[in-house]
């Protein structure tokens, strides 16, 4: 009266308890401020801080150098150009346009930033989740 | 100078500012409309509006006066006045709009969840806002003065009583009309002027300049205070412009980060265009107009050139047209200065039983008279100078708040407190002793321009108190990192 065998039977649990395997989005890591959506946060945040600290350091070495170029040279102060003092041409006139240079390479620099950041988020345009 | 075309100049851009407030009036319904004009102003708009505000009478008279008598280490203010515009764009721009807070008061609560920190900020908005008051309404009164010969008091509370209505009338989606109107006058009344005092001058063969050498040279002697104030001045004004209220307030009008980048941009531009000119009329007055010097009225130069140089009926009208920029110059600043400082006092008392826009009117009213007070009863100082000491308050304080604020996670209530009040001491007992007592001497020096100083202690306060306090650092900061610098198409959970 022996069973009649029938072959090797693999039992395996059919896992019905278990979270199914699903690909978290980035903004949900940014959501749910876990240690990947921190990552994210930071990498962003100093992108940004470096140009913001890039434009500073430019103003600095320039527009705050100047005092000091203008002391230090006394030669440079006395040259005219079109009958104008050279310092008078600089802080009057030359500034400005450099001012207004910096800040449009700054826009640049962070959109561009901002760009990349959102297509890390949302690889396909912003309407899936 | 014949004063009735001056008197119709005033009287027109007097009824220009009413007439178009009471445009947008129209316009504005809601709560929301009020304080920050919905947030729907474009970037040309908006830009204009912030240019119109920002040059105010220290820009269209007192550069010129500064010019006129000190030279060219002058010519710092108004670059500083616009570097200050780009480290706002670069630091503080658009987190700043992208946090959703109405004022800087309202910032502080957000990022640090404290009402403590509110309290102070909401009275240093205050003290920041009567310092710059004060000599708008005062270079109201010299104006009209040296256009109709009215005594000082006239002008002062003509513009006083326009700035109150406008802003009782309106709140800010009128005065973002007004004030983009004034920018392009302003420009207009310093530009016109300028090709006919030049060819003037052509014509009488191009004389020089009569001045000594240092009024030639920055930096003639080098171990004076000079190369100390020329730094101090810098920090201030490249570090104060981003806490000056009126033009924090501005940023929330532009309907995204993005847009107050690009409004910024084009203030930029605005700007540099207008600085331009002032220093021509300070060049122009070391020739025709030295007597100014030694009567003590070198504010009232970019008036008083017209007439002297031109003369006749043509410089009778450019002489008006000017009027009519200064007085504007006077009008856009006050009406946008009242407006914030307004504002925030309007939201502390909205907490009663009294509605949003009832609390905003009675706030513009009340804020208006201690500066009023004060400008009629204090000594006249030069424009340019006195308001260095609001900037030198805004470097201090709000500064240290707003970049450590959007750039550092570390920042605690406590600290943020510590330097408010440590920076705002420094930079205030600073502005006291030198309108008060006058010292002489290197006391006299690090006094009347704090900021190379007292930037430093607000920095070193918050920076400092906040590292001791770490364990208070709000448990949400993360959520509000993520507000303040993620770009609002992405659709990310912003609630703290």
């Amino acid at each position: 009266m022996t069973e009649e065998y029938t072959g090797r039977v693999r039992i395996t649990s059919p896992l019905t308890t278990a979270p199914a395997h699903v690909r978290r989005s980035v903004r949900q890591e940014i959501n749910e401020s876990t240690g990947i959506g921190e990552v994210y946060m930071r990498s962003l945040i100093r992108a940004q801080l470096r140009a913001a600290l890039t434009v500073a350091a430019t103003l600095a070495l320039s527009i705050g150098a100047l005092p000091l170029l203008f002391l230090a040279f006394d030669s440079f102060t006395e040259m005219h150009v079109f009958g104008v003092p050279v310092p008078w041409l600089i802080l009057g006139v030359l500034v400005y346009p450099g001012l207004f240079a910096l800040g449009w390479v700054y826009i640049r620099q962070v959109e561009r930033a901002e760009r990349d950041f959102t297509e890390l988020v949302e690889p396909h345009g912003p309407d899936q989740s | 100078m014949n004063s009735t075309y001056g008197i119709v100049a005033v009287a027109l851009v007097a009824v220009a500012t009413l007439g178009i407030g009471a445009f947008g009036l129209r316009m504005s319904r809601t709560t929301s409309d009020f304080y920050v004009a919905s947030r729907s102003v474009s970037p040309v708009w908006n830009s204009s509006a912030i240019g119109g505000e920002y040059l105010s009478a220290a820009s269209f008279l007192g550069v010129a006066g500064l010019v006129l008598t000190h030279g060219a280490d002058m010519l710092w203010y108004p670059i500083g006045w616009t570097t200050g515009y780009l480290l706002l764009l670069v630091f503080v721009a658009a987190p700043l709009r992208r946090s959703g807070a109405y004022t800087i008061p309202d910032f502080a609560q957000v990022r640090l969840q404290s009402m403590g920190v509110r309290t102070v900020a909401s009275a240093l908005v205050v003290a920041v806002g009567w310092l710059y008051l004060m000599p708008q309404f005062q270079g109201a009164g010299l104006t009209l003065r040296t256009v109709t010969g009215a005594p000082n008091w006239v002008g002062t509370v003509v513009v006083a009583v326009i700035v109150v209505v406008n802003v009782v009338s309106g709140g800010m989606r009128s005065i973002t009309f007004v004030q983009a109107f004034q920018y392009w006058l302003k420009l207009t009344a310093l530009l016109i002027p300028v090709f006919f005092l030049l060819h003037a001058w052509r014509g009488d063969g191009r004389p020089s300049p009569v001045a000594p050498e240092e009024w030639f040279q920055p930096f003639s002697q080098a171990d004076g205070p000079g190369l100390y104030l020329t730094y101090s001045v810098m920090i201030a004004t490249f570090l104060g412009t981003m806490g000056l209220p009126h033009v924090v307030v501005r940023f929330y009008t532009n309907p995204d980060g993005h847009a107050a980048r690009r409004t910024t941009l084009i203030v930029l531009a605005l700007l540099g265009t207008f600085y331009l000119l002032p220093t021509i009329y300070g060049v122009l007055g070391r020739i025709y107009a030295r007597d100014l010097l030694d009567s003590g009225r070198a504010d009232t130069v970019v008036l008083e050139l017209p007439s002297r140089v031109i003369g006749g009926s043509t410089g009778e009208l450019l002489a008006a047209l000017l009027t009519a920029g200064a007085f504007a110059a006077f009008l856009s600043t006050s009406s946008g200065l009242t407006m914030s400082v307004a504002g925030v006092v309007g939201q502390g008392l909205a907490r009663g039983r009294i509605s949003t826009i009832t609390a905003l009117r009675v706030a513009a009213a009340g804020c208006v008279v201690v500066p009023l007070l004060l400008a009629l009863s204090a000594e006249r100082i030069a424009v340019a100078s006195s308001v260095t000491f609001a900037f030198a308050l805004a470097a201090s304080t709000f500064c240290p708040l707003l970049v450590l604020g959007i750039w550092w996670r570390g920042l605690t209530a406590r600290g943020a407190i510590s330097g408010l009040i440590g920076g705002g001491l420094s930079a205030g007992v600073a502005a006291i002793i030198t309108i008060g007592a006058r010292p002489d001497g290197w006391f006299g020096v690090l006094m009347s321009q704090p900021a190379a100083w007292s930037v430093p202690i607000g920095f070193a306060l918050m920076v400092g108190v906040s590292l001791a306090t770490r364990s208070d650092v709000p448990a949400n900061v993360s959520r509000t990192m993520v507000r303040l610098h993620t770009p609002e198409r992405l659709d990310v959970d912003r609630r703290f």
